[in-house]
């Protein structure tokens, strides 16, 4: 039996109860704050995603501008069809072929240059298809078609559309490669499954280098300028799409092409994995 | 239906169909067990099937996943991302609910019926094939229960599967390839063939069950 | 086959439900087991079907433990219990699980329903017949397999009124047809009378009488089995009630109850007395070889013999 006659007793209960009533108030009161802040959707690609650079910057930017961000990551197929519906307010990709409809249409408006990693193909140590000897990476997928086993993102994202064009550029169909698949999945676990499976894939640095600890899979061609991953940051045209929410993106653009966060692009992870992830690009005169 | 969409809806049917088989040949035994013998810890081992009826997909995928990737204890078969890798996950989600539902229909058969049986001398297999008639009506619900469980399930193809367009991409994971593609349409329509097929064996499998019912 | 049962006991919950130093039942006869609900009739059943196992000692059917694989026994349970399909597949089951070809099963399952009169209800669904025909149908499949045992169990039980009898009319020549060593667990006097030649009373998991029906009947020996056999007890200085058939003295003797005769009528073969013992009046029947008593006299009753009471 508790006894609330002691002076003592009565303040710590009275004490409890005023926190409890305002512990109560204090949720009520937030929930709609909460809702209250201004947010945008970004669609963005599941590398920028994986490499882990987003949930970097994002919070960053939540806090210095006020503006919540809710990042679906998809294949960059998905991410313009998105914009192109207007199912999000901003969008960072990198496939420039790709989004040349989308601009031409009006759908994306004020784009910038953000920043741009590099692809390589990885493979296994042996490197059975002798990647590692060619010179171009023309060569490269044309020794990989002829002998080894490529895992393939298949999921039209930028890396994806990336891997169609090194086809094209070899003269491969790829459907007509026998041991390609395609996991329809994200780079990591696309990643996961060239490993497994001793296979070859093209990825961009960033996602390999933050994952290459747990992979068995190695570099085994990079450098050639086809190798190039570019990303641009667009806004979806309210003019288009009326509940886009543009002064917001615009927000979110600065942003990203502010010196502060170009810096922060270039030397992200670099400590830990010895080299850069992304070159920051917005900053011409800085290269 | 196009060809694609037609290879996809074969594979899932083979996949699940044989992981609900091999569900039913381990379970409908152990399943018999549990509803006819009493040992110590049955009570305790009736809990964790009813819990493993439960299970969600995504942990057995990785629980899956730990024991067939190349680094892990049986790597050396080298099963990861194959449509074995996805059986053996399905096999295990199936496996708790195909017992659950043998048990409980196993237990409601009349006892006098197993003595009836045991005088007139059938033996362990006659006497299971005989019981298993009889319980038809709870066997067929837990192979219903069981494939609907596994064909629906996207968690665990995905990450023991890896969801390979020629090898391992079944219903579920398609559609969800397709949705992250942005195409929507399409994935709408798979899902369409998905319900078709659960529709499919479900009428099929519900007509045995109530065949020769009054 | 006969059976045996040697330092037989079964516990059930940690309680003794059965204690069987020793008994035999016969080969080729009927016995009823007969015993008040809670007996343990059906556990003796089970054992000797060998569906259970006892806790301590043997039950030997034909000189081998009793063991449900030998397939020796039939057993009519006192639940229906048929699988879902038609009678006549029911009664072809277990002929074919006692090793009958197919042919042979059908051909025996046919004169099986026959027998019991119900041939027309072959391709019934055995959860479509009515408590009656189930119970036919059980006997059917029972009798069918011609086993060297068969073990009833209540066949009788639950059975409307007009099919009790017809079934009580039929069943006593069908079991004589069969020979086989037949075990009728029934809680009804008259059902035993009717269907057996030996009688076992089962109280409390104790056999308390066996003999055939006439030396049972006559000579129950102890209270509890003249409560068995319905008897009205006396307890007047001793245990007294009724028997049809013998059991007056005119010698004093030690266990004998003082009566004095009132009435004496000269039946065919024996003389009817009606004597009174203080103030219970029994009937007693004198075999014709005794002195006729005539009214007045002081008679001796054995105690060891019940008389009926008035």
């Amino acid at each position: 039996m508790v006894r609330y006659d002691l002076p003592i007793m009565r303040l710590a209960v009275s004490r409890l109860r005023r926190a409890l009533l305002f512990g109560i108030l204090a949720v009520f009161a937030a929930y709609p704050a909460a809702q209250s802040r201004p947010s945008i959707i970004l669609a963005t690609t599941t590398s920028t995603q994986d490499s882990g650079l987003l949930d970097a910057l994002v919070p960053r930017f939540e806090k210095e501008r006020g503006i919540g961000v809710k990042v679906i990551a998809v294949g960059t197929g998905a991410a313009l069809r998105m914009a192109g519906s207007g199912d999000a307010d901003v969008v960072l990709v990198h496939a420039p072929t790709s989004e040349q409809p989308y601009i031409q249409s009006g759908d994306l408006i004020d784009g910038r240059l953000v920043m741009h990693n590099d692809f390589v193909i990885v493979g296994p140590p042996s490197d059975p298809a002798g990647v590692r000897g060619q010179k171009t990476v023309t060569g490269a997928m044309q020794a990989i078609a002829a002998r080894g086993v490529f895992i393939s993102r298949g999921d039209q994202s930028g890396t994806h559309t990336q891997e169609l064009a090194l086809w094209a550029a070899a003269k491969i169909d790829p459907r007509t490669v026998k041991r390609r698949e395609e996991t329809g999945q994200g780079m990591g676990a696309t990643l996961n499954v060239a490993d497994q499976k001793r296979a070859y894939t093209l990825t961009d640095r960033g996602t390999y280098l933050s994952q290459r600890n747990r992979l068995m899979l190695a570099i085994v061609f990079q450098g050639d300028p086809g190798l190039r991953n570019i990303y641009h940051v667009y806004a979806v045209n309210p003019a288009r799409h009326p509940k886009a929410k543009l002064a917001e993106a615009k927000q979110f653009i600065d942003f990203l092409v502010s010196p502060a966060i170009q810096d922060a692009i270039g030397s992200f992870k670099r400590e830990q994995f010895g080299e850069s992830l992304f070159f920051p690009d917005a900053l011409p005169a800085r290269r | 239906m196009d060809a694609g969409t037609l290879v996809i809806t074969v594979r899932t049917l083979a996949i699940s169909g044989a992981a609900t088989l091999l569900s039913i040949i381990v379970g409908v035994p152990i399943g018999y067990a549990l509803a006819r013998r009493q040992f110590a810890g049955r009570t305790v081992l009736l809990g964790f099937i009813n819990t493993g009826m439960g299970m969600p997909p995504v942990v057995v995928g990785l629980i899956v996943w730990l024991l067939l990737v190349r680094s892990g204890p049986f790597g050396d078969f080298e099963l990861i991302y194959t449509p074995t890798a996805m059986v053996v996950a399905q096999f295990l989600l199936a496996t708790p609910i195909v017992i659950g539902f043998t048990t409980a229909s196993f237990q409601s058969l009349s006892p006098r019926l197993i003595d009836l049986l045991r005088v007139l001398g059938a033996g362990r297999v006659r006497m299971l094939w005989l019981l298993a008639r009889e319980a038809r009506l709870g066997l067929l619900a837990a192979v219903m229960a069981a494939f609907g469980a596994i064909v629906s399930e996207v968690g665990a193809s995905m990450i023991v599967g890896g969801n390979l367009e020629r090898s391992t991409r079944v219903l579920t994971t398609a559609i969800v390839t397709e949705t992250s593609r942005g195409e929507v349409e399409r994935a709408l329509a798979l899902g369409f063939v998905l319900l078709a097929l659960s529709l499919v064996v479900n009428v099929a499998l519900t007509i045995a069950q109530q065949r020769n019912r009054p | 086959m006969d059976i045996r049962l040697e330092d037989v006991s079964c516990r059930r919950g940690g309680r003794d439900v059965l204690g069987i130093p020793s008994l035999s039942i016969a080969s080729g006869r009927v016995t009823a087991v007969l015993g008040p609900n809670g007996a343990g009739k059906t556990t003796l059943l089970r054992l000797i079907a060998g569906l259970d196992r006892p806790y301590s000692g043997k039950v030997l059917v034909g000189g081998e433990t009793a063991d449900a694989r030998r397939r020796c026994v039939s057993y009519l349970f006192q639940e229906q219990v048929f699988l879902r399909q038609s009678l006549l597949d029911n009664l072809e089951l277990g002929l074919q699980l006692h090793g009958a070809s197919d042919a042979e099963a059908r051909e025996r399952a046919i004169a099986g329903l026959q027998l019991l009169g119900i041939e027309s209800l072959a391709d019934r669904r055995a959860d479509q017949i009515s408590g009656g025909e189930g119970r036919r149908a059980s006997l059917a499949r029972a009798l069918s397999l011609a086993s060297p045992v068969l073990l009833l169990d209540e066949p009788m039980a639950g059975l409307d009124g007009r099919t009790y009898t017809r079934l009580l009319d039929e069943l006593p020549p069908l079991l004589g047809a069969f020979a086989a060593t037949t075990v009728v667990v029934t809680h009804d006097r008259e059902e035993a009378f009717r269907l057996c030649d030996d009688v076992v009373i089962l109280v409390g998991g104790r056999v308390r009488a066996v003999g055939t029906k006439q030396e049972v009947a006559t000579n129950p020996r102890h209270r509890e089995v003249a409560e068995v056999l319905g008897y009205t007890v006396l307890t007047a200085g001793g245990c007294l009630v009724a028997t049809p058939e013998t059991g007056f003295t005119l010698a004093p003797a030690p266990t004998a109850l003082s009566a004095v005769v009132e009435r004496v009528t000269d039946v065919v073969d024996h003389w009817e007395v009606v004597a009174t013992i203080g103030e219970t009046r029994v009937h007693v029947r004198a075999p014709r070889s005794d002195t006729p008593p005539t009214p007045g006299d002081h008679v001796w009753l054995r105690t060891s013999v019940m008389y009926e009471l008035s």
